[in-house]
Parts: C-alpha cells; structure tokens; sequence
C-alpha cells in the first residue's frame, strides 16, 4: 500500500520533470487558436470596425445638426455640468504597494500563459450555445447582486430592470440559460458593491493587483469581496456552498476568462504595468463621474495622484 | 483604432532637457506631415472605412509558434516575457505559396492590420505568416543579435535568420510551393531588405516582394514624425500632458451624457470618433504612437548596448522595480535623441570606417536601389498623401520602381490598407499579374 503510493508520487512527479524539461529544451511551441479567440475572428474585428464608422457617421451628424440650429429632443434632465480639462486627475497614479502591485501582476501574467489562458483556450473550442448557457447563467445569478446593489445605490428604476431581467431569463431563460430579457430590450447592465461604494463617495483608493483576478483598486477589492459574501450568504441554487461549489466556481472564472480579449505582454513592454496601470484607474475615475452626473467634479489637484 | 487606444495609454510623463549633442542629428527636409493632408491624418488614424474592405473570409485558421532562437543574447530581468519570439501562422492544407507578411514601426506580428492581410492572403490560397517589427520589444529581446534596433541592414539579417528558423520549424504537413515577402510602413523596407539578402545568400528563394507604404530614408521619415510631435504637442511634458487632459475631459463628458453603467469598448468604439477634432488632435494622436513605439526601442537600446541614458547600465531595473520615472523621462526623448546617443554610438563602435552620414544613408532604400531598379520582384504600393514620405521621396520611389508601383490618390499612411482596391493590386503584384497602374 504505502509502496503503492510513493511509485504512484514519484510517476507524478517524474512526468512532471519530464514535462517542464520538455517544454524548456523544445526550440519551438504550437499554441493552436480556436477560431473565436479574438486574433482569429475577422467577423469581429469588421463588426468593431463598423461600429466605429457608424460612431463615426453619427458624430458628423450631429455636428451638422447643432450647425444648423436643429436641436434634438429636449433632455428630460438638466444635461451635466461640463468636464473641463482642469477636472482631469494627474498622470501619475496614486500605488503605495507598487512593489507588491508588480510581483502580483507577474504572477498573474505567468499563471495565465501557462494555465488559465490554455484552458479557456480549450474551453473556446466547445459549441457556442453551450458556452452562452453557462454565460447567462453565471449572469443571471449575478443579476441578484445587482439588483441589491442597484437598491442600495438609490437607483430605483435600474433595481425594477435587474429584477424583471431576473425574473423574464430564470422562467422564460428557463433558469437563466437564455437571456430573453435583452431581446425584450432589457439589456444586461451588471454592478456591484465597489460602484455602491462608490455612489456614496468612497474614492478608488490605492491601486492594487489582486492574485489571479487582475489590475483593482481599494475599493473596487472590497466590493468584489462583498458581492462574492453577498452570493455566498444567499446561496443561490446552492451553488456557492453546495459540493460542486468548487467546480462551479471554476466553470464561472473559466467562461469569464474566456469572454476577456486581453493578452498578458501581448505589448512587448516592459511599461505595460504603468500602462494598464493608468488605463485601469482613469476608467474607473470616469465611471465615478458618471455614477455623480449632475455634480461637478471636484478640482484635480496637480499633486495628489489619481485615485488618492 | 489602435492608435486611439495608444494614445490613451500615455502613460506619464518626465521633465528632461535635450542633452548637449556631440552628434548631429538627422535633419528631415519639409514640412511635419510630409504630404499629408487633414483627410490623410484622419485615414491614418481611423483606417479603411468597414465598407470598403476587400471581402474577407470570416474564419481563418491560426496557430501561434513560440521559437527559441539559439542567437539571442542574454535577457535582461525586466523583459522576463519575451524570451520566445511569437509569429502567427495560416496555413493551407494543401501545397501554397508562403506569404510571410511584417508588421510597421514597434508593433507586434498580429495586429489588426495584420489581421486584414492574413485573411485576404490566405482567402487567396497563401499560407500566411505574420512576424513582429524588428522594433517591437519582442522582437528585440528573443531576436535581434545586437539589442539596438532600428538598422536596415542588422534588422535584416536577424529578421531573416528567424526566418529561416521558423520555416525549419513549421509543421510537417504544410507544404510550401514559393515564398514571398511583404510589409507595410518600415516592415515594407524590411521586407525588401530580407529579399536582397536571400539574393545573395539563397537559403530561402523568395520570390517576390511587396512593399506597402513604405519609408524611403529611415532617418527623414522619424524625422518628420518628430516634427510633427513637436509641432502638435510641443517639447516633452507639459504638451502630452494637456492633450491627455483634453481627452479626459472629452470622453468624461460623453460618458456623462451616455447612459451607460460601464465604460466598455462599445463606448470607447463610439468615443474614438468624435474625441479627435481637430487637425493638431490628429496630428497628436499619431506623433503620440510613434513615440510610445519609441520608448519600447529607445529603453531596451539604452539597456542592451549600456549607453546609460535612462538606465544605468551598473543597476539595470529588476522586476518590482518601478519603470514610472524611466517611462516619463521617454516620453519626452525623441526619434533624433536616440539617433544620436544609443544608435550612432553603438553602430560607429562596431563598424569601421563608418560616419554619421554613411549610418543615415545606409538606412536609406537607395543602399539597394540598383536591384529594385533592375530586379522586377521588388512592388510598391503607397499614397501620394502619406505622412511619412516627401516629393522628392515619392518621386524617387516612382522612378525607380517605374511600372511596379502604385500610388493612390488618398489614403494617408495605411489609411487605406485593406481596401478593395489596394488588396486587387496587392495580390495581382504577389502573383505577378500586375501590369502597371493606370492611375
């Protein structure tokens, strides 16, 4: 028995060695690319393309509307105060625990090449309806996160459409596998406990690299950590606390890995921390100026970093 | 599109003065733009409109191929992840002629503009090969034998060692007939590099050449691009600095007005089109690229050759090491900075009798202009608006590529890669069907 396991520990590991070796003596890999991974999608790139020519074309209307005097429909609401480029944060980001920050993010990119990104890879390759199940599915819970959130963020109107989406794809959507309620014109618009606490004027903190999730701030950490406490606690068809929590939960980060285009030093750079960096916290700046449409934003200040 | 994105990602700035310079720099005659017009700055950045794309095939097989290349020179800490130089492949399953296609100034083998001459290519029956620039980091950490790139000559060699690895390495069942270069924007001049080499050295036979909107003097056109920064955001910081804030401020206001919950590429997609106003804006936004490309180039330069003008080559940074001061001093270093302090340097050290003028005119077209002249494999393809060339440049071009060129009327810089028109032409030159423009 004993004897039986240690040859079984020493194949595992032997074939492990054999493998890693492998991979480091091989002059040459082959990673072969399921048709819908981004690179290999023409259909996309062309339908991004079109969106942006449509934008385009909209734009160059618009501007020959309000030329000639000709304004559209009267807003229901006051339009917003204008952001000026005085609002704009600093360039500089505010990062105490950068040097934490980088090793993390390392961490990440190698932990993606080398299992992560494979794997959503392979799961790319099963039929595309399956995997819109799974998507929807994991959405569909997720709407009652969202409806919470909604509630607590005193956005009635928007409560009312995660609770009929809710309501239309788990009966109609048979369980949430189908996502009639976008054909219904309810599109999905998912939020949480980090736009919450932004609502109620938390700012985004320090930028932080959270292991295997990605580039975050502060707040953005402690309102993921909610919504997953939020899920949790309500156990929604028992698939946070049940025996097949873990599979599930594998299945939810692998479907939403999949659905990312992001390639970890696709740049080549050794900037690209700084770049994501930057994009990742003026994002969430931006998104905070909305969440306060009707308020100014409050004056940059050229020496606090953004996020501070 | 991805200029667009670039030019978000500015990513900080730094305060440093042009250093006194033993070195002259390389002057770019004319004006900033070349023969740009403002609708040739908004083709640059927006590229072909959707409807005009020659129609592609909606799926095509890729298999990514990382190599292990047995020349590469020992990796520096920060650029852990680019130890294999990664090319795509399309291949055909059945014998076709090999087109191995090289991307522009530091960008990677897959860009968008790859994405769109891989599809027409192996929608005709190519097997199709798309390699980074020479000048894109991942090049030059997994391929380049000297660090500094931006050499005609040096980028050429490598680049066609790699080549040759590549090929060695492909797949058993992929069967190749011919093979054939192309390149768009500097990729195209390496394109035509690569083929004078293999004249001489033989080991691949390509056949033909093409070359779409190419430099003719690498040092005029990086000129001009730097013109064209100083001109349309002034002198290091302060200038990139307002243009960002502009364009916070823009999409800020569109998100605003939108009534969306997240900031996604939907609204990006939408933004991108009316964020960029005015000529200056544009201008910007492609002066702002080239110099992202840049940094990449001037940092692992700096860092290769131990020049130590933003890395001191006794403390190279380590990973966890913050880059933010080196990327800022960067933003503000320009095409003739790095002529001048990492490249001519290097160079003039390893090869005898060189000066600074025989460094800039080796890294013009004419260093192989008799076969271009002479030999009818070498193609052309650019616009009488590009950005990137002058009068005397164009007219050079067309008198010695005679009736294996083509100059469209507008389009920019590969404002109209992609389009029906260009991809006709593209593929009856690949062929050798062309018969001359009638434009």
């Amino acid at each position: 028995m004993m004897r039986g396991r240690i040859e079984i520990r020493h194949l595992v590991a032997a074939a492990a060695l054999i493998a890693l070796g492998g991979c480091a003596s091989q002059a040459v890999e082959f990673h072969r690319l399921p048709p819908e991974t981004p690179a290999a999608d023409n259909a996309a790139d062309i339908a991004k393309m079109q969106k942006l020519a449509a934008a385009a074309a909209l734009a160059q209307k618009q501007k020959a509307q309000a030329a000639s005097g000709a304004e559209g429909a009267a807003a229901a609401e006051p339009p917003p105060p204008p952001v000026t480029a005085a609002d704009a944060p600093p360039m500089k980001t505010y990062d105490p625990w950068g040097r934490l920050n980088r090793f993390t993010y390392r961490f990440n990119a190698r932990f993606d090449e080398a299992l992560f990104l494979p794997v959503a890879n392979s799961y790319r390759e099963l039929p595309s309806p399956l995997r819109a199940g799974v998507h929807n599915f994991f959405g569909n819970v997720a709407e009652i996160d969202s409806f919470i959130n909604y509630t607590l963020q005193g956005r009635l109107g928007r409560t009312v459409r995660s609770l009929g989406r809710f309501v239309i794809n788990s009966t109609i959507g048979i369980g949430g596998l189908f996502d009639p309620a976008t054909k219904l014109r309810l599109p999905k618009a998912p939020t949480g406990f980090g736009t919450t606490l932004a609502k109620w004027g938390m700012h985004p903190g320090p930028y932080l690299v959270i292991p295997f999730y990605g580039p975050s701030t502060l707040r953005e950490g402690i309102g993921l950590a909610a919504d997953y406490g939020t899920l949790y606690v309500i156990d929604p068809a028992w698939i946070y606390r049940g025996d097949q929590s873990w599979g599930l939960g594998v299945l939810n980060a692998v479907d939403q890995r999949a659905n990312i285009d992001f390639r970890y030093y696709s740049s080549g750079s050794p900037f690209e921390y700084e770049t994501i960096r930057f994009l990742y916290v003026r994002k969430e700046l931006i998104e905070d100026a909305g969440l306060h449409r009707q308020k100014p934003l409050p004056k940059a200040d050229p020496n606090v970093p953004a996020g501070e | 599109m991805n200029s667009f994105l670039s030019v978000l990602a500015l990513a900080a700035l730094g305060l440093s003065q042009a250093h006194s310079q033993a070195i002259p720099a390389p002057a770019a005659p004319g004006p900033a733009t070349g023969l740009a017009d403002s609708a040739a700055l908004r083709a640059t950045v927006f590229g072909t409109p959707p409807q005009d794309i020659a129609p592609l095939p909606a799926k095509v097989p890729l298999l990514e191929m990382d190599l292990d290349l047995p020349w590469r020179l020992p990796i520096p800490e920060v650029f852990w992840f680019d130890k294999r130089l990664r090319v795509w492949l399309s291949a055909q399953d059945k014998p076709a002629p090999l087109a191995i296609v090289i991307s522009g100034t530091g960008s990677d083998g897959n860009t968008a503009k790859l994405s769109t001459l891989r599809a027409v290519l192996y929608g005709a029956g190519y097997h199709v090969l798309t390699m980074p620039s020479p000048t894109f980091p991942g090049f030059i950490v997994a391929a380049s034998s000297t660090g500094v790139a931006g050499d005609l000559e040096q980028d050429g060699h490598d680049l066609y060692a790699a080549m040759g690895q590549i090929i060695a390495h492909l797949p058993r069942k992929v069967k190749i007939t011919e093979i054939d270069v192309l390149g768009y924007s500097l990729g195209g001049a390496n394109a035509a590099i690569v083929k004078s080499i293999d004249s001489k050295e033989h080991k691949l036979n390509i056949h033909r050449a093409v070359m779409i909107n190419p430099p003719v003097s690498l040092f005029s056109s990086v000129g001009r691009l730097d013109k064209l920064f100083a001109r349309s955001l002034g002198n290091g910081d302060a200038g990139i600095e307002r243009f960002y804030q502009q364009l916070y401020a823009e999409l800020a206001n569109l998100y605003r007005a939108s009534d969306r919950v997240q900031l996604d590429e939907d609204f990006l997609l939408g933004a991108a089109a009316s964020a960029l106003k005015t000529d200056a804006q544009f201008s910007a936004a492609i002066a702002l690229t080239f110099r992202i490309a840049l940094s990449n180039v001037f940092f692992a330069g700096d860092l290769y050759s131990g020049a130590g003008v933003v890395v001191d080559p006794r403390h190279p940074p380590k990973v966890g090491d913050s880059l933010e001061k080196i990327a800022q001093t960067l933003r503000t270093k320009t095409f003739a900075e790095y002529f001048t302090r990492v490249f001519a340097p290097y160079y003039l050290k390893r090869r005898p009798n060189s000066t600074v003028e025989s460094l800039i005119a080796d890294n013009r077209l004419d260093v192989i202009g008799d076969q271009l002249r002479e030999n009818g494999d070498y193609y052309v393809q650019t616009n009488s608006d590009d950005l990137i060339l002058d009068e005397a440049e164009l007219t050079w071009l067309k008198a010695t590529f005679g009736r294996r060129i083509v100059v469209y009327d507008h389009g920019g810089h590969l404002g109209n890669l992609g389009d029906r028109q260009q991809v006709a032409d593209m593929l009856d030159m690949l062929a050798g069907r062309w018969q001359g423009g009638a434009r």
